[in-house]
Parts: structure tokens; sequence; C-alpha cells
């Protein structure tokens, strides 16, 4: 009896602080008997969810002869099915307020909707029935294959910047899983083969490699009904070995390279640094180092470039988060060839600092904030959440990562941050690209 | 069975303390969803707390009026130009103690402007709130302009403007609320030749009238305790000097009538039409029979432009955009997109072609259900979003001000908007103007290449055509 007592005592006592753990997002999961795992995340006080496929499937798993061949599915998910016609997808949804989006990359692909949390079953029909009857026709393929063709070749024949940043990818990533553009080779994209794209598709739509990921407003047990009616009877996947991440290696050695183009307006230069893989556990510090130099939130390059210097060059910076490598890419741009050339000093300066000196603990608390509260944010928003939940069970078949991450970013340390720029802002592990006007 | 009475009473605390315990934690469950707290400080600072536990972080959003009834392009630049010397990031030398404090709140903040209010949105961690109320103290009493960041600032006026913002779309904003307000009037880009010539006392003359407690509202989310709050922001907020006496301010009145506006942009991107429509406040009963038109019309992919059987192009090939901003006294619709050159005037055409329609083809019943429909799901969608809630708000206290009827937004609306209401409302505003010879409505901005525009544009009147360069 006092033992009871006593476990009851341990109960009431224990149950408040369990409930402010329970603040935390929650993720569990369950398996349907054909192999498909479904992910929940729910969220009670909103009226709204997120329905998500996650393909850990992505340009990476190309047949190397058939590069592109899943970029092309980014397209062809909303050309119809069996039962709908192209479009119909986004039609339904969109009817209901909601919205609807989708993207294949190189390591996963990833589509959703989010919509009323009382119109999820329409959510469940519309992915299973791409998934049993993506409407993958002669018509519809080429038309998609002329499409990226038509839109990528403008791009290419207009753009000296998207042509150069393309170089410097294919630069920094040479010989690694990222090294070809998402769309393969531009020439050879409307010449892909169309039963070779049907076949591969019987491995893009395997659900051994699907993660069916909902989050929001939902009732587990009509959820789970809504997901048996739709999704038990596509057939079983074979699950195939799904690649083990590590991080790749990508070469070492400082490549620079001069174009000259004729008429010109604005002389430019690219720097490609390679940068920590998202599976690495440098991730974190060199993200760091990315807010603390190109965030507009921060921008400290801006600053040293622009308003210390006076150099009045415009700076646009992205950063390519994949799984196994990475690349920050900082194009800097001005009229005036003296300022880049400046610029570049500067730039230069400023990276050997940053591996020489501590940043100071203003600037370290001030970044670390701004990341914990765009975490924070990230999962706020439903399909953003899906998307993360999504990539770290790929990465590290786990689903709780929330705190582990809020506690890793708490306890970044100025230290920590010296270590990772020394390593990464070295001069072998950059790619330039100097693109100049041609004077006549 | 004998118990020694010490253990009974020490058994009694556990028991309570236990059932404390457990009220605690279920209380936290209890008061789970958001509940709104109103104050009005001392000081006069209107305050709205949304008490929401759920939420990790708190967002807070600053509304400071400005009398969009009383702009003209000098008071425009004025405002402008304070904003930037308070807040731009690229403007911090010699640092300000505003920046610096921003910087230690998280730097994760946001400033935008209309001719009615400028919007200071931030989100930081619970651990700074306590610093919050100074941060305030110190907008509300901002002393840190400098001659050199002001003369910075004229001098790079437009890249600091145009910097990390569509620009476009708040360019083609301000030519339509002109035009609709008609109080102020480009002639051309903002505008060097008006900026260089303000100074600095007349940005210390604006901040003095403009940034006062009783002149802004605070709406602040998150897990917060609203007293603890009220209590620091009556302590740190110290008493504003008597407000200045206001000049009477003129009623508004709303010109809705066509003008089509070309502004001229060197850029190899394909052109933007933005579309403006003005509809009554949110909070009044006749917003919603807008909403149903402006959705009839231009919702994608279901609109009438999408289903018109004389559309001369794929319209299916272009997407609308829809934006509402929310003003004081009514709402502006702006439809968006970018489409071919070759394509402009026959959206035109097509637009205007079948808002004609609603003269004879009044809105149906299919029509009026889908657009409700989309309405409550994207009302529902929103509740996912953490500044959730802080619009409404918005909107009441200005229902409240303005002595218009209460605010009733969302579903409750519907209980009042019949199907009848929503096809009259449209016939005034489309159909029997239209009839009766009077003007078109709707205020156009195109934004490209002037000179390619112009060549596309064969049947619209030249007069119609105002062109602005940069």
């Amino acid at each position: 009896m006092r033992v009871t007592k006593a476990r009851i005592f341990c109960c009431l006592v224990i149950f408040p602080f369990l409930s402010v753990f329970a603040q935390t997002i929650a993720v569990n999961s369950f398996e349907l008997p054909n192999g498909l795992k479904v992910i929940l995340s729910p969220s009670n006080d909103m009226q709204a969810a997120a329905v998500c496929v996650y393909h850990m499937r992505g340009v990476r798993n190309d047949p190397p002869e058939s590069r592109g061949i899943n970029y092309l599915y980014q397209y062809l998910m909303f050309d119809g099915n069996e039962n709908l016609e192209p479009y119909d997808h986004v039609l339904f949804i969109n009817k209901m307020g909601g919205t609807v989006s989708g993207r294949v990359n190189y390591d996963n692909s990833f589509f959703y909707e989010l919509l009323p949390a009382q119109e999820i079953n329409v959510a469940l029909w519309l992915e299973s029935e791409r998934l049993k009857s993506l409407r993958l026709q002669d018509r519809n393929i080429d038309y998609h294959k002329n499409q990226i063709y038509g839109r990528i070749n403008r791009l290419w024949e207009s753009n000296q910047n998207f042509k150069a940043q393309t170089w410097v990818n294919a630069k920094v990533f040479e010989g690694s899983a990222y090294e070809y553009p998402l769309y393969g080779d531009l020439n050879k994209i409307r010449f892909l083969n169309n039963d070779r794209i049907r076949e591969n598709y019987q491995n893009f739509q395997n659900l051994a490699n699907i993660l069916l990921i909902i989050a929001g407003k939902f009732d587990i047990n009509e959820l789970k009904a809504g997901i048996n009616k739709f999704f038990q009877d596509i057939p079983p996947g074979r699950r195939q070995q799904n690649p083990v991440f590590g991080v790749q290696n990508q070469g070492k050695a400082y490549q620079v390279k001069n174009w000259l183009i004729p008429g010109l307006k604005k002389n430019f230069v690219v720097y490609g640094i390679k940068s920590p893989a998202k599976i690495s556990y440098n991730f974190i510090y060199f993200d760091f180092l990315r807010y603390y130099l190109t965030d507009p939130r921060f921008a400290r390059l801006d600053y040293f470039l622009n308003t210390v210097n006076k150099l009045n060059v415009e700076i646009e910076s992205s950063f390519t988060d994949y799984m196994e490598a990475n690349c920050l890419t900082i194009e800097i741009s001005s009229p005036k060839r003296i300022n880049l050339e400046k610029a570049k000093y500067v730039m230069e300066k400023e990276f050997q600092a940053l591996s020489t000196n501590l940043i100071s603990n203003s600037d370290v608390k001030s970044i670390r904030s701004l990341m914990e509260i765009d975490f924070l944010k990230s999962m706020a928003q439903l399909e953003e959440r899906c998307l993360r939940i999504g990539e770290f069970y790929h990465m590290f078949s786990e689903l709780n990562f929330f705190d582990a991450q809020l506690k890793r970013l708490r306890k970044i340390t100025s230290y920590d941050i010296l270590e990772s720029a020394k390593k990464y802002f070295l001069k072998e592990n950059q790619v330039v690209l100097n693109v100049y006007a041609e004077e006549k | 069975m004998f118990m020694p009475k010490r253990n009974s009473s020490n058994r009694c605390l556990f028991w309570i303390l236990g059932g404390i315990l457990l009220l605690l934690g279920a209380g936290r469950e209890l008061f789970a969803e958001t509940r709104l707290f109103s104050f009005t400080t001392s000081k006069g600072l209107t305050v709205k707390v949304l008490q929401d536990n759920n939420m990790p972080f708190i967002h807070a959003q600053l509304h400071i009026f400005l009398e969009g009834n009383a702009q003209n392009y000098t008071s425009w630049a004025i405002s402008q130009l304070t904003v930037m010397n308070m807040f731009v990031r690229e403007l911090n030398s010699p640092p300000s103690n505003l920046l610096g404090m921003l910087q230690r709140q998280g730097n994760d903040y946001q400033v935008e402007q209309n001719p009615e209010y400028i919007k200071i949105s931030m989100n930081f961690l619970p651990d700074r709130l306590a610093a919050f109320p100074k941060l305030l103290k110190e907008i509300f009493y901002y002393q840190s302009f400098h001659l050199k960041k002001f003369n910075q600032s004229r001098e790079n006026f437009w890249s600091l403007y145009s910097k990390n913002k569509d620009w476009r779309k708040e360019m083609a904003f301000l030519l339509a609320y002109q035009q609709i307000v008609g109080n102020f009037y480009f002639k051309g880009l903002l505008f060097q030749e008006f900026v260089n010539k303000i100074n600095l006392a007349q940005l210390r003359s604006f901040l003095l009238k403009t940034f006062r407690p009783d002149n802004a509202i605070l709406i602040i989310k998150g897990k917060i305790n609203p007293y603890f709050i009220l209590g620091m922001i009556e302590k740190d907020l110290p008493q504003p000097s008597p407000q200045p006496a206001k000049a009477k301010k003129e009623e508004i009145t709303i010109n809705a009538s066509r003008k089509v506006f070309v502004l001229n942009v060197n850029s190899p991107e394909l052109p933007a039409i933005y579309w403006f429509d003005t509809a009554p406040a949110v909070t009044e009963a006749n917003y919603l029979p807008y909403f149903i038109g402006n959705f009839t019309l231009f919702g994608f992919p279901g609109g009438r432009i999408y289903k018109s059987e004389k559309n001369q192009f794929l319209m299916a090939g272009y997407k609308v955009n829809t934006e509402a901003y929310f003003l004081k006294n009514f709402t502006i619709f702006c439809n968006y997109l970018r489409l071919n050159y070759n394509d402009l005037e026959n959206f035109l055409l097509l637009v205007d072609q079948e808002r004609r329609k609603f003269a004879v083809q009044p809105i149906e019943r299919k029509e009026y259900l889908d657009a409700l429909n989309f309405y409550i799901g994207r009302a529902q969608i929103d509740t996912n979003r953490f500044d959730f809630g802080l619009q409404g708000e918005i909107d009441r206290f200005h229902a409240k001000s303005s002595g218009s009827l209460p605010a009733r937004i969302g579903t409750e609306l519907f209980q009042e908007v019949s199907i009848n209401r929503v096809v009259q409302v449209m016939d005034e505003q489309m159909g029997n103007r239209h009839k009766s010879g009077g003007k078109e409505k709707g205020v156009v901005v195109l934004i490209g290449n002037a000179a390619l525009i112009l060549n596309n544009l064969k049947i619209l009147k030249p007069d119609t055509i105002e062109l602005l360069t940069d």
C-alpha cells in the first residue's frame, strides 16, 4: 500500500515536469505492412496540417548515362495520373486555400501539401494517386524535357552569373555526387530515353525509399484509417541498400580562372568555398560562419567591404545545403574593376583574420540566438518541419533531434568558430572565378 | 492502527504538494490556447499581449502610425530617411545604441513602411524579454542621429531603399495609393532631388511628432506574463512630451478610377503587371463580397480569366498572385504577375472584358461557394503562422478608433454575406458603373522596359499612360 502511494506521489511530482518537456516537438512513427514508413509530428494548437512525401532518392541516384532523369520527376509529379488530369492536384489543394510544392534535389526529393486540417484525407489520396499511377506518357515527358531545356538554355545564353556559378560548383564538387547540375547534361536532356524514365520511376516511387511525414493537427485514429485506405494497396518496394552517407573528400587545391566577356556591364568574382557536409559534426560551426559573413541580418562581409572600405560593391551569396559536401558561393560585383580587386584583397584579409582571431563574445551570442530563432521558426512552419524531420531521419535514422540540435546551437563558442575558420577558409579550399569585361 | 501524528501531517503535506504540482502541470495544458490581454499604458501606448505558451520564441510588432492622408513627396522621403538612419544595419558606423540593442536582442528584425504606418517586427528568445521594454524606449526616444550617417543615407538612398526587398511591388503600390487617395504624386522614382533637399532637423522633427507611445500600438505574442511586460513597459517608458496640436484631418476620398502607369526599368526580366482595386476595410461586412469578386475573377486556376472562351492567349501558363493591403479605412487588393511583352495588352483586355461580364453574368452559386471555401481554408492554414492573430488585432484597433462596426473577422462574416449581397456589391463595383458609362475602376502599374511596353500596347489609349523613368 505504502509503495503504491509512493508511486502515485512520484507520478504527481514528475507529471508537471514531463509536461514541460512535452513542449519540444513530438515526433513518432509506424510502418505499414508494405514497408511505407509514416512519421507523425502533431501540433494541436492550429487548424492546418502538412502532408509530405519525402523520397530518399534524388539526382545523385541518376544512372550515369542518363543524368537528369530524377530532376524530370519534379515536373512530371504535377502532370496527372490515371485518375487526374495535369495540374488537377494543384487545383484540388488551391481550391481549399492550400498550397502545393515540391522539388528534387541531389540527396532527396520532397513534395508536400499544406492544407486545412480537416482535408488531410484529400492530400493523402492525391499523394497515393501519383505514387500508384503517375502519367508517364511520351507526350508529357517530351513536353517537360523541352521545357527544362528551353528554360535552362535561356538562362545559359543570357545570364553570365548562372554560367559562372555552374562552373564554380562543378569545380568545387569535382569527383563527387554533386559535380553535375541537377538537370544533368543540357545537350542530352531532350534525348533521354522515355522507357528509361518510366523504368527509373519504379525506383523513385519504391515505398521502401519513401517517408510519409505528416505534421499539424490531426486525429490519430482517423489519420491512420486514411493512410491505410490510400496507401496499403501500393505494392511493397524492395528495400534497397540506402547509401550510407559519408563526408566526401573535396580535393584541396586553390583554383583560379579568369573569363573575359565582351560587353559585360559589371565585373564580378565568384568564390566557391568548400564547406562541411550536412552530416558532419563541423556543419553547425561553418553555418555560424556563413551567418556571420553573409546573412543579410548580420552581413559582416558587407560591412567590411562597403561600410568600412567604401568599395560600393554588390554581394550575393548562396549555400548548397547538401548532405555529403557543400559549397558557400559568394559573388561580388562592381562596374569598377579596381573596387573589385580591392574587395578581393579585403576578403582575403577577413578570411585570415577569422582564422587567427576569436570573434567577440557579443557577436557569438548574437548569431547564436539568430540561429536559434531561425531554427525555431522553421520548426513552427509545418512544411519546413517535415523536411527537417525527413532529412534528419535520412541522414541519421533518428527521429528526435529537436533538443539535441538546440543544445548544440547553444553551446557554440568562439573557439569552435576559430577552429572551423582555420579549417575551411584556407586558400586551397577555394575556387575563384574572375569574370571581367573584355577591353577593346 | 496507531499512526504517529507527525507522519500523518507529513503525508497530508505531501499530498497537498503533489496536488499543487499536478494543478501546475495541468494548468499549462489548460492555458495552451492563445489568450489576449489588452492594455493602454499611462504613456498612451496601446499594448496587446497574445499569450501563447506553446510558442518557443517571442514575436513583436510595433506599428507607428503615419497620417496617410497628409503625405506628400517630401514627407515620404523624410520618413524613409528616418527609418534608414535608425534601422539600416549598413549604416552602423559610428555604432548606434539602438542597433547595438537590436543586435543583442537577436538581430532578427524587419522594418516595413507604407503611407499609413511604419511596422517594426522582431523575433527574440524569451530570455531577452526583460530587455525588450528598454529597446522600446530607445525606439521612442531615439537620439543617435549622426551627420555622417545621414549624409551616407542620402548619397546611397536608392541602393539602401531597394536592398533585400521587392521594390517593384512597393513602388507599384505607392503609385496606386497616390492615385487612389489622390494626395501626392510621383513624377518619377524616388527621387534623389527630393532626398538631397532634406536636412537632419527635419528628421528630428518628424521623429518627435511621430515616434510617440500615444501614436503606436504594440502587439507581442509568445510565452509571456502580460502583467510582467506591462509593468516593465510602464517602468521604462518616460512620459512623452505634450502632443503638438494636430491639423484637422481631411476625410479620405477614394478615387478608384482607371489609371495605367508605366514604370521604366531596364532589366532582362519579364515585365510585371500590378492590378490594384479598392475594397472596404477588412472589418466591414462589405469586405467579403469584394474578396469573393476578386477571387472569382483572378483566382488561380479556376478564376474567370482562366476560363474565358475568348481567351486570346495561353493564360494557363501564367499564375496571378493576390495580396491584400489592409489599411485603416479601406483595403487594396493587388493582383500581379509577370508575362511576356506581347501578352501585356491581351491580359489587360481580358481582365476588362471579364470585369464587364459581372453586369450580365453575375457570380454564380458555385463561384460563391468556391470563394468562401478558399477563404475559410486559407484562414485555417494561416493558424500555422507564428504571427497569426496579430493582423486581426490591428484591424480591430482601427475599427474601434474609426468608430466603425465592431470587428467581425473570419467565419462570423459569412452569416451576413449572402450570394445576393455579393452580386449586388459586385454590380455596384463593376456592373452598373460600366453600363452607365462611368469610368472603369482599377489602377494598373506596368513595370519593365517602357519602350517595349508602349510598342506592345496598341489598343489602350495613350492618354491613360504615365511614363516614369528610373
